[in-house]
This record gives structure tokens, sequence and C-alpha cells, in this order.
């Protein structure tokens, strides 16, 4: 098994996601466990897990949406708290995130270029993005979920943030939407962002991430480069003998 | 700024608050519209009802009776956010969640006055046309369009944050509603009217003491007494007060509970 402490130990470039001896408590729950691993940036991360291992819980945390019981997240060194416009440091998909469904997608683009203190002469350019350019004037009430989620990942690039926490992105797109998603990833990648992905679509998964991260029970059970993780395997395989092992 | 700008958007763009304002008006305008006639039948209790000043002002009064509306809008600000789950992407614009709820309180309070200054208008214009029928009517006191006008505001405003601050208590918004519709349409109106010395204390009672209504009975039995009332200045005080209280209440649970 890998250990984060080696992945820790790889990277020399700056970090921009930390996790240090993150844990969660809900009243009898141990959601996350002294999760401790750091993130290098620029590249795609899949952070992996069972239902139920803490993932949603760690985001929530490193986002500031949900208090560590103990240890701290940090973005680009800070913690959530810390950040002056956090907006431009994290942009973020959540599979507990909506949308006003009473609004049009473009209306809702808008509140949160308002709230990001963001321009939103850009809102045409992210609906053309996300290929919803057409529907930009339609209430979401009638989007499907892909469509909720193209929506979302424009959201989540409103203010053209350096890091970008997507939870279960691929959630209701279809393949071409899969395919597409992970091109954008890609792109983004390469122009530097930092991408930390959670997701059960681990086929999927296999073709877009750098490094993976995987968590059961709240606590690591691998983390590294995706090759040296998987080995000859599948990641599939990998995942599955490493969380049986666990 | 840019959270105020937030909040003013979502205000305006969402068509429901446009049926809320509508609501209130309509609240508003059958309270005045019915009130003449329920006065004229108060003859045993009140001397000559419409012939009293009091009593033709407590018809342009009744126009303030849609606050409790606007207490629905100040739940709905928070609420929608969780019943929508847009509160991730409106928290995770700011570092300090406190930055978008003091917006979302500003915002309501704003929105809460103007809507129940509108409500209460169109009740008080309702009112006088309702009174046009009944000759005896004398006229309402010189200050009673400008006193109801500031006594709107306020308690719109003040309501309004009581909502925010419920909003943020209850953040389921079907339960949050339901408890603000009974509690301001039943238990509050009973207690101000059936409960004085407890109902003064309250937000109703605080808004019939704003009113500072004097009739002059001669029935030897009413259920209340406007006497009771709070004076209009302790009245307002106590409302800005619990206004305060919810102010507090908001920031509490708002900053220290997680956002799911």
């Amino acid at each position: 098994m890998l250990l984060p402490r080696f992945y820790n130990h790889r990277l020399k470039c700056m970090a921009s996601i930390e996790f240090h001896n993150l844990r969660k408590v809900y009243k009898d729950l141990v959601a996350v466990s002294d999760l401790s691993v750091t993130l290098q940036a620029g590249r795609i991360t899949g952070f992996l897990g069972p239902n139920g291992a803490g993932k949603s819980t760690a985001l929530k945390c490193l986002l500031g949406l949900a208090k560590p019981t103990s240890g701290t997240c940090l973005l680009n060194g800070k913690e959530y708290s810390d950040l002056d416009h956090p907006g431009k440091v994290v942009g973020a998909v959540l599979d507990s995130s909506g949308f006003n469904q009473a609004l049009t997608a473009r209306q809702n683009l808008k509140i949160i270029c308002a709230a990001n203190d963001v321009d939103d002469s850009k809102i045409d350019s992210l609906l053309e993005l996300v290929e919803l350019g057409a529907v930009g004037n339609k209430r979401t009430r009638g989007f499907s979920m892909g469509m909720k989620q193209r929506l979302a990942l424009a959201a989540a690039l409103i203010a053209d943030p350096e890091i970008l926490v997507l939870d279960e992105p691929a959630n209701g797109l279809d393949p071409i939407g899969i395919a597409w998603l992970r091109d954008l990833l890609r792109s983004l990648a390469k122009q530097g962002k930092t991408i930390l992905v959670s997701s059960h679509q681990l086929a999927e998964m296999q073709h877009t991430v750098d490094d993976v991260v995987i968590i059961n029970q709240g606590e690591i059970i691998a983390a590294g480069p995706l090759k040296k993780i998987i080995g000859r395997k599948s990641l599939e395989e990998a995942f599955l003998a490493l969380v049986r092992k666990k | 700024m840019r959270f105020i700008k937030a909040e003013v958007l979502k205000l305006l763009y969402a068509r429901r608050n446009y049926g809320i304002l509508l609501g209130a008006m309509a609240l508003s305008s059958i309270g005045t519209g019915f009130t003449p006639y329920a006065l004229n039948r108060m003859k045993g209790v009140l001397v000559s009802p419409l012939t009293q000043t009091a009593a033709v002002d407590s018809v342009y009064s009744k126009a303030l009776g849609a606050y409790i509306l606007v207490v629905i809008l100040g739940v709905l600000v928070v609420t929608s956010e969780f019943n929508q789950k847009t509160a991730i992407a409106t928290y995770l614009a700011s570092p300090k969640r406190y930055q978008p709820l003091v917006a979302k309180i500003l915002v309501a309070s704003v929105a809460g006055a103007i809507m129940n200054l509108l409500a209460t208008l169109v009740g008080m214009g309702v009112a006088a046309y309702a009174l046009s029928f009944y000759p005896e009517a004398v006229a309402p006191s010189s200050s009673i369009w400008l006193s109801d006008s500031l006594i709107a505001m306020l308690t719109g405003a003040i309501i309004a944050i009581i909502g925010v601050g419920i909003g943020s208590l209850i953040r389921n918004q079907s339960l949050a509603v339901t408890v603000s519709l009974i509690w301001f349409f039943i238990i509050d109106r009973l207690l101000a009217v059936l409960f004085v010395e407890v109902g003064k204390w309250l937000p109703t009672g605080l808004i019939s003491g704003l009113e500072n209504l004097q009739f002059n009975y001669q029935g030897p039995v009413v259920p209340f007494n406007p006497g009771d009332y709070l004076d209009p200045w302790p009245a307002a005080g106590l409302l800005t007060v619990y206004g305060i209280a919810f102010v507090a209440i908001s920031l509490m649970t708002t900053t220290r509970r997680d956002i799911d």
C-alpha cells in the first residue's frame, strides 16, 4: 500500500490542497479519521472510496462548509476562512449543490457572478463552454441531471479559480457528456488548474486522473500516482482489492 | 456590497416574491374593506362606532395586518437556499459566513419595509373607499397616512428580520412557513386579544400599541382594551429589541452549523 507520506515526498512544487490530520465526528459516527494528504498543483486527482467512506465530508471541511472536529484543510496554504476571495481560489461542484429551479440558467449564474464580484459579461462564454448556450434563458426546473451538472461546472468556473473540487461531476452525464467532461478537465489541468474529483465511475476516472487518493471508513488506504497505485490492474480491480483488504 | 447585490437579484428574480406582495395587498385590503361593516355592527359596544375618530383610524390601521406575509418573505430568504440547495454556492462565495447572512438580513428588512408599506397604502386606499359607503363616518386623524406608513415600514423591516431568524433556526422550508403562519396568524393574534397581559409584549400586541387607538366604550364587557397595550415608543423599542435578538439568533445558528 502506498501511504500519504510517500505521496507527499514526491511533491516538489507548490501544494495546492492539503489535509492535515483531518477528523470529523457526527455524534457517534466518525466520518473522517486522521486524514492527511497533500495534493499537487496542476494535476487531476481522483478522490475515491465506497459510499460513506467520508469523501463528501472531507470535501465539505475543505470548503469551509463543515467544521472539522480537529485538524486542518488548506487551499494554497490557507484555510478557507482565511481566503480573501475564495471564488478566485476554488470552484466547487458538490452533489448536494443545486440551482434555484424557478430561475433561468443565466439568472442563476448572474447571482453567482454578483456574489463573487465577477463581471457577468462572461456568462455567455461560460454557457457556451458547457454547451448550454441555447438554453441559457430557460428555467432550470426543466433541466436534465446532465444539464444541471454542466451548469454547476459553469458556476464553479465563474471566477476562474485555480482549484476545482468536483464531487461526482459525471452523475447524469451520457457517454458523450462524460467524454466531454474528460476533455474539459484535461484542458483545465493543462492550464495549470488543480482538480480534485470524487467519483464512483472508476473506468472513467482511470482515463482522466493523474493521481488517486482512496479512502475507506474515513481513513486513507492508498494515495499516489495512478500508475503506481494500480500497477498492471485496472483502477477498479486495484480499488476493490484495497477496499476489501481494509 | 457584492453579497447585497446577489441578494437583491435573488429577490427580484423570484416571481414568488411578487405573489407574496400581491397577497399582502389583498390581505390588507380585505382587512380594511370589511372592518367598517364589522364596526358598524358593534353599536352595542362602541358609542356610534364610525363617528369616533379612533374607530375610523382603526379601519385604516387594519391595513397594517399584512405583516403576516412579510414574515414569510423573511423565512423564504433563508429557507429557499436550503430547499433549492443553493446555500452551498451562497456560502462558498464568502470566507466568513456572516457576510452573506448580514446581506440577507439587510435586504430582507428593506424589502419587508417596502412590501409592508405598499400593502398598507393599498389597504388604506380600500379603507377610504369602504368608508365612503357610510355617510356617518367621520374623517380619520390628519396624521393617519403618515403614522401608519411609518409603522408599516418599521414593522415590515423588523418582522422580515424575525422571519430570517426563524428560517435560520428551522431550515426546513415547509416547517418554517407553517410554524410562522400558526404563530403569527393564530397564537400571537389570540394572545393579543384574549390575554393582553401576555400578548402586549409580543409582536401583534406591540403593533397594536404602535397604532395607539383609544376607543370610547359603552358596553360592560369587551374582550380587550386597546389602552392596555404599550405606548407607541416603548412598543417600537421592544419590537426593535426583537429584531436585534433575531439577528443574533440568525448569526449564531448560521455560523455554527454545517451547511448541507
